[in-house]
Parts: C-alpha cells; structure tokens; sequence
C-alpha cells in the first residue's frame, strides 16, 4: 500500500526549474533516504509535499488526500493542503520550536488547536510521546534550556503527536553538534522499527546503511538513481552518484 | 524661590498629574488596539486593507502631533463633528501613537523566524491559529521595549494638548503662573512631576519586559 504518490513534481522559482518532474511512491513502513549535493532540490522536495512550497505542477497523494498543483486558492483546497500537513509530519534542520512554549507544551499544541482534544488528554498523549523520545524528565523545560539534540527530540515528538501516516525529516541532523547526532538518529532508527513510514534528507551515510529500505540519489532536479543502501554505496552506476559519493566519504 | 508657594501649589499641580496620567493611560491602551490592528491589515494579502492602514499611517507619522490636535479640535466643528477638548486630546494622542506602534508592531511580526509559521501551518494549523497562537505572542514580547518607549513619549505629548485648554500638568501649571508670577518655580515643579511618572512607569516597564522576555530567542 502506498503511503506517498508523486505524479510528475515540478518547481521553478522564476525561470529556475529545481524539480524537474519526479514521479515517487513510497510504501507503507517504507524508509526513504534522499540524498544529493547542495541545490539538487531535496528541501524543495519535501517542502512541496506538503505545500509548504507550492509545486509548479504534479500530483500529490498522500494516504486518500491528493491535491494537484497551480489550482487556484480556495477553501476547498485549503482544506485538502491542511488534510496533507495532518498526515504528515515534518522535522526541520533548525527544529523550529515554539519558543515561548516548554517542552511538553510545543507537543500538546498540534493536539489542542488543529484536532480539539481536551487538554488534560492531550497532556497525557505529549508526555508519553516525550518518554518515548527519552525526555520524560525535561517536560517543563523551554527550548532555550534545552540542547540541540533535545529540541530535535522534542520536534519529532510534536511531529508525532499528529499521529502522521508518514514523517519527513530535512537534515534533522546537520545543525546538530556531533556528539548530540547519535541520540537523534537513535530515536529515528526506534520508530522506523515500530513501522513508520519516513522520508529521510540526510548524509548521514551509517544510518541510511542500517534504516533505509530505499536510497534515492537527487541531483540538478531529477532522481539520478535509486536502489538499496547497498546497491547505491557499494556499485552506483551513476557517474554523479559516485562523484558524491567519493566527496561524502572523504568528510 | 518661596517655600510656601510650592507647598500651596502642590494639591493642584497633583491633580492635574493625575489628569496627565488619566490621558496618558487611556490614550495608550487605545493605541495599542490601533496599532495593534492597523499592523494586522499591513500584513494583510487584502490590499485594500494595507493601503488604507499605510495611508493613515503615513498621515499620523508625517505631521505635527500639534497640528493633528487643531485639526480634530477647531477645525472638525466646520463639519459639525464637535469634541470636547478632552476627548479631542484623547483622540489625537492615541491616533497619533497608534500610527507609530502600528509601524513596531509589524516590524516585530515580521521578525519573527519564518520557521516559526512553517512549523505551525505544517501541524495543520491555519494561518490565522498560527499568527494568533504562535507569531503573536512572540512578536508582543518583541515589541514591548517600543511599546514602552511610546508610552513614555505619550506622557510628554499630553503636554501638547494644554494648548486646547485641557487642565493637566503643564495647562494647569500656567494658570497658576497666572496666579502667583513664580514662573521658575511652578514649571521646575511640574518638570519634576513629569520626570517622578516617566521614572516610575519606566522601571515597571523595565520589570515587565525582563519577566516577559525569557525565553525568546532575539
Ligand atoms: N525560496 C526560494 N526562492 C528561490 N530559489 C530557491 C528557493 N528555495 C530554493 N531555491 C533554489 O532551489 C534550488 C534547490 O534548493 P534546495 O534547498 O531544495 O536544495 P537542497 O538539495 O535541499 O540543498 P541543501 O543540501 O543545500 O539543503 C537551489 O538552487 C536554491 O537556490
Ligand atoms: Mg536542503
């Protein structure tokens, strides 16, 4: 069962053409890992997933929900936008907490606003969402005093607290100091395990080598190549895959 | 300087400081609803809003304070809209200060990180809940410093409005003046009455912006 449909993706900013018409499906509990050199349009990627960046054309399906791109606004298809954002979570590099809100707070707010479930029940649900991600005990911290690999922690456990049929992840890693990567990544590797499906922009080639179902190689707009972790790293046919590779290794 | 003459002049020359206050306080907490309102349709997508916001905006900042002031006063009567000179004071000060809150308001909204309002948008919130519960509240907590600052720019301006009779500090004072010939005196005293409410609504300010400050990130 397919959890993402993407029929012919296509974006330009003015007259730049940076996704060049991708076609993708990823299954259910399917784990994607996206990769590609700067500027092949990995964040405009999933960034138009969800309308974040609205496609030049193409169709997006994700679970029932499709909207196609370039229709004109209505409320109808605002709807349908906020249906796609309800099914899927999205990390950022940059975590992008709710700052003047603690821990657990960042994690009820999707609850309380978008779904109308009482507080006391949406308490409960952000705390054990937050044990799940190791922080039970940093519930009434702000971000501010947390660290960057807990405010990642506390990110992807609001993402979930959507209960989303699929999570994105944009570098959640890469604004991290080295030494706060691996609880990441940890958390991330636990939930693909219980069966989350995910879409995953990451260079972290260990974890891709360990999660990912599927390694998708991105470049100029177009997917250049795709197979598993061991057919993209050990024997790419591609030579700009191997060009990547060869400068992802040497760092 | 005569002692007993401050001591005789103090009862009114406090009287008309609570007066001062009275315009002061009144007149800011509707600027506040102005401002806060006309920064609103700034950032509105409907452009009939933005431009009538940029052109009040455009007036209140681009004239005298005390021209505004004889406008609504003496010049509204030809169209038979007449205000007391309260009123008129009160009308002009918040009018002119929401004009420029207006400005730090939207500035602070749109200070806010961009990641703030993705964020949001992408838990499925519309954009009205992300502004209302999640860009807002940030961009006040931004924007008290100048809100502050206005406020105490509108005390001094309450002043301005004695030349429309209304008895506060500095009206009050000259009629005084009037009484007693003790120019020097009278105004050094009301100077000192102004300097004692700016003080003491500066620090509570300053109290309020280090309680509300923590935890954004500026
Ligand atoms: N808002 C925007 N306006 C104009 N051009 C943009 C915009 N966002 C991205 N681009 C351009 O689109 C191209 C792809 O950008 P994108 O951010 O998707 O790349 P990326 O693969 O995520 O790169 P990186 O690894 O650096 O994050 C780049 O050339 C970029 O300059
Ligand atoms: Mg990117």
């Amino acid at each position: 069962m397919s959890i993402i449909q993407l029929t012919n993706l296509k974006k330009k900013f003015g007259t730049n053409e940076v996704l060049q018409g991708i076609d993708l499906t990823v299954n259910k509990s399917e784990v994607v890992v996206l990769m590609g050199p700067s500027g092949s349009g990995k964040s405009t990627l999933l960034r138009c997933l969800t309308f974040l960046e609205e496609p030049t054309e193409g169709v997006i399906q994700i679970g029932q929900q499709e909207v196609a791109a370039g229709e004109k606004t209505s409320r109808k298809r605002k709807n349908e936008i906020k249906e796609l954002r309800k099914r899927t979570g999205f990390v950022f590099q940059q975590f992008n907490l709710f700052p003047h809100k603690t821990a657990i707070e960042n994690v009820m707010e999707g609850p309380i606003v978008v779904q109308g479930v009482e507080r006391e029940e949406a308490r409960k649900l952000a705390k054990s969402l937050l044990e799940k991600v190791g922080l039970g005990e940093r519930c009434d911290h702000y971000p501010s005093q947390l660290s960057g690999g807990q405010q990642q922690r506390v990110a992807i456990a609001r993402a979930l607290s959507m209960k989303p049929m699929v999570m994105l992840y944009d570098e959640p890693t890469s604004a991290l100091d080295p030494e706060l990567v691996r609880e990441v990544l940890q958390v991330m590797k636990d939930l693909a395990q219980e069966g989350m499906t995910m879409v995953v922009v990451t260079h972290e080639m260990n974890f891709a080598k360990e999660v990912a179902d599927r390694v998708i190689f991105m470049d100029g707009g177009v997917i250049v190549e795709e197979g598993t972790s061991e057919e993209i790293f050990n024997c790419p046919k591609e030579e700009r895959t191997k060009r990547f590779l060869m400068r992802v290794k040497e760092e | 300087m005569d002692i007993s003459i401050i001591i005789e002049s103090l009862p009114t020359l406090l009287n008309a400081t609570l007066m001062t206050i009275f315009l002061a306080v009144v007149s800011i907490l509707i600027a506040l609803l102005l401002g806060f309102f006309t920064a609103l349709a700034r950032i509105s997508k409907i452009k009939l809003l933005d431009a009538i916001a940029s052109l009040y905006v455009s007036i209140f900042r681009g004239t005298p304070l005390l021209v505004q002031i004889f406008v609504i006063y003496y010049g509204l009567p030809q169209v038979n809209i007449e205000l007391d000179p309260i009123p008129s004071g009160i009308l002009a000060l918040s009018l002119n200060a929401g004009a420029y809150l207006s400005e730090s308001f939207r500035a602070s909204i749109l200070s806010v990180d961009k990641g703030q309002m993705e964020a949001s948008v992408s838990l499925g919130m519309t954009y009205w809940q992300a502004l209302r519960r999640i860009i807002l509240p940030q961009s006040l907590r931004i924007a008290i410093p100048t809100m502050s600052n206005s406020f105490i720019v509108l005390i001094k301006d309450t002043s301005l409005i004695s030349v429309i009779t209304v008895t506060e500090l500095l009206q009050m004072s000259s009629l005084l003046i009037a009484k007693t010939f003790e120019p020097l005196t009278i105004y050094l005293l009301a100077a000192a009455l102004y300097w004692i409410i700016i003080t003491v609504f500066s620090v509570m300010l300053d109290r309020l912006e280090k309680r509300t400050s923590q935890h954004i990130a500026l």
